[in-house]
């Protein structure tokens, strides 16, 4: 078996007054893939939020660990550099920024945290067809 | 609690990487207002006499006059005999048309070229104030040769009297207001330009003002004229360093724009706004305003708003010729303990006249933003148009956004349109960003930048990229 990569043990979360995570154990190792699944209001959403670490949702008990590392102790966007990525239900408007200028910033917040070069707007839209052709857009 | 006060106190002020104060031996009148002391300001810049009348003249009217308090604004109480109104470099005797090295270095640092070599394919000429004196102004001679004229206001006085004779008071009346009125008989140096008939100034010009000795107010007068079927674009950038004491920026700049002329006015400003407890700061208390005198004619503001402790100032247009138009748009950006009370008037005489406000505000920390304008369709103004669109974005809790519109209109013809919103930067937002890997602070200047760039986006390119990064050094340590 490979190695663990999310261990999440005994996980409470809160919002506002409410529980809605009672003890949730997962253990996934590199290369599998899970599936959530449960009726409306089971805390499918409320678990992706606290692992993504979304502000409002407060850990009471338990721990989660990922890639060896205390996830619960990383803020949202150490969690984004370590790889965790949310598909968002409803993905969010910013006003008066394009897709592209939004796509750049975090490609370039992302190679800054690793130490890797920031890409000049002209590499950006390079690469940004790439994967374009790639999904066929 | 301390050693954390001390680290935020360092990120505040580490913000305002303008800050330094240079070391040069400096001349100065004088503390304190008097008959005296203008003789004295008006003597060191081997003024004429019709022009120490006109300080005199003006400083009697200012004795009368009482501080406008009706802005959204806690101004502190300004001790006007306890401020310095003339401080200049020395100039070294033996050679005095050169240039100090210590002042060269000093707008190096800024980002403001001297040396007309160094600015790159001579893109934009400049008049560069420390204090109450232009320092130089580049690219004169070049100028010269279409017959622009693009000098110091002082120089102005002594090389073109005859122009800023007829047009100084033109469009800001010698008792216009308290700060005018004040500036009218102070006023040190600023820029003069113009442009005369059906030429297009070929590059663009630019004043840049700073203020560095301490205890002294800056008192800029500037003065645009642009005749019949000229153009030009303007820009003005200013800077101040840190200090504890308030210092006093009270402008006065006019405009003229004669038939079919076009004129371009971009302001940065990013005075010194004092640190996270409200300390320190300047106070920029402007009186800004353009006439469009003949018909056809086009004046256009863009402001972009982020320094100075407290700021009062609203660039306005007479749009007195038919069928001229004029546009005032700005983004303006208060922090921890910062005042804004801005906007602008319209006021519209001309038939079939336009114009166009767009003002978006954005308040974090523990400050108040305020927006103020007035639109005024005379009876005259037949068919005139006027659209405004104010908006306020919040940053947490604890500051407050107003908007004050005055909309008069006498003339049944004219149409006026005012649109409003207000909105905060939403958790979701933030979240979205964060998940994506874009830090807090990376996230609100993402957010900001796409509010304001209706109004970024008419700021020349060499502005843009800096007002750009200013928004977000602006409202560092505004999250989180």
């Amino acid at each position: 078996m490979s190695e663990i990569l999310l261990e999440i043990k005994n996980l409470h979360a809160t919002v506002g007054e409410k529980e809605i995570l009672k003890g949730v154990d997962l253990v996934i190792r590199r290369g599998e893939v899970h599936a959530v699944m449960g009726p409306n209001g089971a805390g499918k959403s409320t678990l992706s939020a606290v692992l993504t670490g979304r502000p409002d949702y407060v850990v009471t008990e338990g721990s989660v660990r990922y890639a060896g590392k205390d996830l619960l102790a990383m803020s949202p966007e150490e969690r984004s550099w370590a790889g965790m990525f949310l598909s968002f239900q409803y993905p969010i408007e910013i006003p008066g920024v394009s897709i592209t200028n939004f796509m750049k910033s975090a490609v370039n917040a992302r190679r800054k945290a690793a130490g890797l070069p920031e890409l000049k707007p002209a590499e950006f839209l390079k690469l940004l067809k790439e994967k374009m052709a790639f999904v066929g857009m | 609690m301390n050693e954390e006060k001390n680290i935020l106190q360092d990120l505040t002020q580490q913000t305002y990487k303008e800050g330094f104060v240079t070391e040069v031996e400096q001349e100065y009148v004088p503390k304190g207002l008097s008959e005296d002391i203008i003789r004295m300001i008006s003597a060191k810049k081997q003024e004429p006499d019709w022009l120490l009348e006109f300080r005199l003249d003006a400083f009697r009217r200012w004795q009368k006059m009482e501080e406008p308090r009706w802005g959204h604004l806690t101004l502190p109480k300004i001790d006007f005999q306890d401020i310095i109104y003339y401080a200049a470099p020395k100039k070294d005797a033996d050679r005095p048309k050169e240039i100090d090295p210590e002042l060269e270095k000093t707008f190096e640092k800024l980002g403001i070229p001297l040396r007309e070599r160094e600015a790159l394919a001579g893109v934009v000429a400049v008049d560069a104030v420390f204090d109450s004196v232009s320092v130089t102004t580049t690219f004169r001679k070049t100028l010269a040769e279409k017959g622009i004229i693009f000098c110091s206001f002082s120089e102005a006085v002594r090389e073109h009297p005859d122009l800023v004779r007829k047009y100084l008071a033109s469009v800001v009346p010698v008792g216009d207001n308290y700060y005018a009125t004040l500036n009218s008989a102070v006023f040190s140096d600023g820029s003069f330009c113009y442009i005369p008939k059906g030429v297009h100034c070929p590059m663009d010009l630019s004043s840049y003002f700073r203020i560095n000795a301490s205890g002294t107010g800056q008192f800029e007068r500037t003065l645009i004229i642009a005749d019949e079927g000229a153009s030009v674009s303007y820009m003005e950038g200013c800077t101040a360093p840190m200090r504890d004491e308030n210092q006093l920026h009270a402008a006065v700049v006019e405009i003229i724009v004669e038939k079919d002329a076009d004129v371009r006015y971009s302001t940065v400003q990013n005075w010194y706004p004092g640190d996270a407890e409200g300390r320190g700061g300047i106070l920029n208390l402007v009186t800004k305003r353009g006439i469009c005198r003949g018909s056809g004619s086009h004046l256009s503001w863009t402001q972009v708003e982020t320094g100075s402790a407290i700021t009062w100032k609203y660039p306005s247009t007479i749009l007195q010729g038919d069928n001229s138009s004029s546009e005032f748009y700005s983004v303006a950006v208060t922090n921890n303990l910062q005042q804004a009370d801005t906007g602008t008037k319209m006021i519209h005489i001309g038939s079939n006249t336009r114009s166009r406000i767009v003002s978006k505000g954005i308040s974090a920390g523990r400050s108040e933003n305020s927006y103020r304008g007035l639109v005024r369709m005379n009876r005259s103004a037949a068919g005139a148009r006027n659209f405004s669109q104010c908006d306020s974005l919040l940053i947490g809790s604890r500051c407050g956004a107003h908007t004050f519109p005055d909309i008069r209109s006498a003339c049944p013809t004219a149409t006026v349109e005012h649109e409003a919103t207000t909105s905060k930067i939403s958790e979701d937002q933030l979240f979205y960003c964060n998940q994506r890997g874009i830090s807090p602070e990376d996230a609100v200047g993402l957010i900001v930048n796409g509010y304001a760039r209706d109004v970024l986006s008419r700021l020349p390119m060499e502005f843009a990229v800096e007002a750009q990064k200013l928004l977000q050094v602006s409202l560092e340590g505004s999250v989180g």
